[in-house]
């Protein structure tokens, strides 16, 4: 069963369709990518699973529920955490408490929300240090977020991301604005998360989607041309066309 | 305890022997005042131009109650604390509605609308003539009514509001209000209602702001009209940003300075106004964190230069 699925998904700004009638489904546990040239409506796709824009018509079903037209910090407590494409952090705030506050923010109760010291909730800085850990930034826990590099903070927004305790995780081109080395790094990183979350992944760099990926949505002009696993996208003669262009092999 | 704690301990204690006591009980009252504006616009980043709403209208409320039914001292406070509290829930709920410029002027606006109804409503307020004859209650039977008891009354009241404000920011509340001024969006998708939380910092602020009020009501023995005022609301911003705002101690030291500066320089020289101006211009273009940013930069500098260090011990 499909722990996310969209059915005719659809929003539009005045007579741009931006997303068109979008049917989708991601199974738990799978890395669903969604690929398409820019704007194709990828971003806006995310932006209605997070609740940052209402859907004009379709639904969109999380585990068995209908959660179009949530607001966004109620689709967090169901357990949908997403990075952003543009970097998106607390640029004064340390590292640690970046990623602490994505986890207190998933806390079932906010007992001590405005008297308890942040201190006082061990459990939580140990998670957040281990999330830091696990993008190799734990090391640098203390300084403010806007003082690394932007390959970190490409890391260190995965880190929120992951904080949040996701039963699914959107990841918006992740690799964005990285150099050959940095890439590298986060593709293993993405990797690792692979099978442990369900997460949707758009991407533009082809090769590591076609690597990855157990299923593929190709979208185009706002709605998907294509789906399937990563060798029938490659064969799919529209998505070449759309596409693909000349990169792919015959 | 740290040596900011310990420098505020010595500076309650010894402001009273340099500074007349009415001047200095109003600087601890100012610094209460800063307090509840600074946990807006220093640590949740919404500049409200209309503290004094709150201000005003808890010295109104308290001032009214301790002249005509003569309440005790801790129901004064008690009104006080829940008017300012109550009227920034209801100013709050407006103003988040809207952000950055708009915010500003909703504050801004409603400040006038609540200046303007208490100038017309001149039989509770007394109009431009403010409220004389506001009591001044003793505590469990000790009279306040000399100038260092109620001196000693306010600093206990502004050092017991310091440590409440510095729980309140070192609290989990506080780390998610500083994430909406650094980053809104990204707040709101890790799971927190943005609206609500800001609401809740208008509440603490007003609160703040209104335990301010009765006090000043209660210092003076009148309630002017100006204490409602948009230049009052403007006096806390101008005090918070010179001593530093979105850090805990920055109004404290700004409302020092403000108030000693308005009160003591005033008396030798009337063109005292011109002096905060160059304070304010020389803050914004220079040390956008205020006092404490220069003090926290003066001692960096000592720190990378020990050679002029060795000069100054010689």
């Amino acid at each position: 069963m499909p722990l996310v699925r969209t059915d005719r998904l659809t929003k539009s700004f005045g007579a741009l369709v931006a997303v068109n009638a979008v049917t989708l489904a991601v199974d738990e546990g799978s890395l669903h990518s969604v690929i398409g040239p820019n704007g194709a409506g990828k971003t806006t796709f995310f932006n209605l699973l997070t609740g940052q824009l209402a859907p004009t018509s379709g639904r969109i079903v999380f585990d068995g529920r209908d959660i179009a037209g949530t607001p966004p910090h109620g689709i967090a407590h169901l357990g949908i955490a997403r990075s952003f494409q543009r970097t998106s952090i607390f640029p004064t705030l340390s590292l640690l408490d970046n990623v602490w506050l994505a986890a207190f923010a998933r806390q079932e109760s906010w007992r001590g929300l405005a008297w308890r010291r942040t201190d006082g909730y061990p459990k939580l800085a140990e998670r957040a240090m281990a999330m830091l850990e696990e993008v190799g930034l734990a090391g640098k826990h203390g300084e403010p977020a806007r003082a690394i590099s932007h390959g970190e903070q490409r890391q260190l927004e995965l880190a929120i991301a992951l904080a949040a305790t996701p039963r699914l995780l959107l990841l918006d081109e992740p690799a964005a604005g990285l150099s050959p080395d940095e890439t590298k790094k986060m593709v293993a990183l993405v990797r690792k998360l692979k099978g442990r979350y369900t997460i949707i992944l758009i991407e533009h760099k082809i090769d590591v989607v076609m690597s990855m990926s157990d299923r593929i949505s190709v979208m185009h002009f706002g709605s998907v041309i294509a789906e399937g696993v990563p060798a029938e996208i490659q064969r799919n003669a529209e998505v070449r066309r759309a596409y693909l262009g000349g990169i792919a092999p015959p | 305890m740290s040596r900011a704690w310990l420098a505020i301990l010595a500076a309650v204690v010894l402001l009273p022997i340099f500074v007349r006591h009415s001047i200095a009980t109003e600087i601890w009252i100012f610094a209460i005042f800063g307090l509840g504006l600074n946990l807006l616009m220093g640590y949740t980043g919404l500049l409200s131009f209309g503290q004094a709403t709150f201000f005003g209208s808890a010295a109104y409320a308290a001032g009214y109650l301790l002249k005509y039914y003569g309440i005790n001292i801790f129901l004064a406070l008690a009104t006080g604390i829940a008017v300012g509290a109550v009227s920034a829930a209801l100013v709050g709920y407006l103003c988040v509605q809207r952000s950055g410029l708009y915010f500003i002027m909703l504050t801004f606006a409603l400040n006038q609308m609540f200046y303007f109804t208490a100038y017309q409503w001149t039989t509770v307020t007394g109009g431009e003539d403010g409220m004389p004859g506001v009591p001044r209650p003793s505590v469990l039977g000790l009279d306040i009514h000399p100038p260092l008891a109620y001196y000693a009354a306010v600093a206990l009241l502004f050092l017991l509001s310091l440590w409440v404000m510095r729980r309140i920011v070192e609290s989990p509340l506080g780390k998610i209000l500083q994430s909406i001024r650094d980053n809104e969006l990204r707040a709101e998708a890790l799971g927190y209602n943005v609206p609500r939380m800001k609401l809740a910092a208008f509440v603490v602020g007003g609160a703040f702001s209104g335990l301010a009020g009765v006090l000043y009501g209660m210092l003076f023995g009148i309630v002017p009209l100006e204490s409602i005022g948009f230049v009052f609301s403007g006096n806390v911003v101008f005090a918070t940003l010179i001593g530093g705002s979105g850090s805990l101690y920055g109004p404290v030291i700004g409302s020092f300075v403000f108030i000693w500066l308005s009160e003591s320089v005033s008396a030798i020289w009337a063109r005292w106004p011109l002096l905060l101006g160059v304070a304010f211009v020389v803050v914004v273009l220079f040390f956008r964190g205020g006092v404490v940013e220069a003090w926290a930069r003066f001692w960096t500098w000592r720190a990378a230069h020990p050679a002029t260090r060795a000069d100054a011990s010689r």
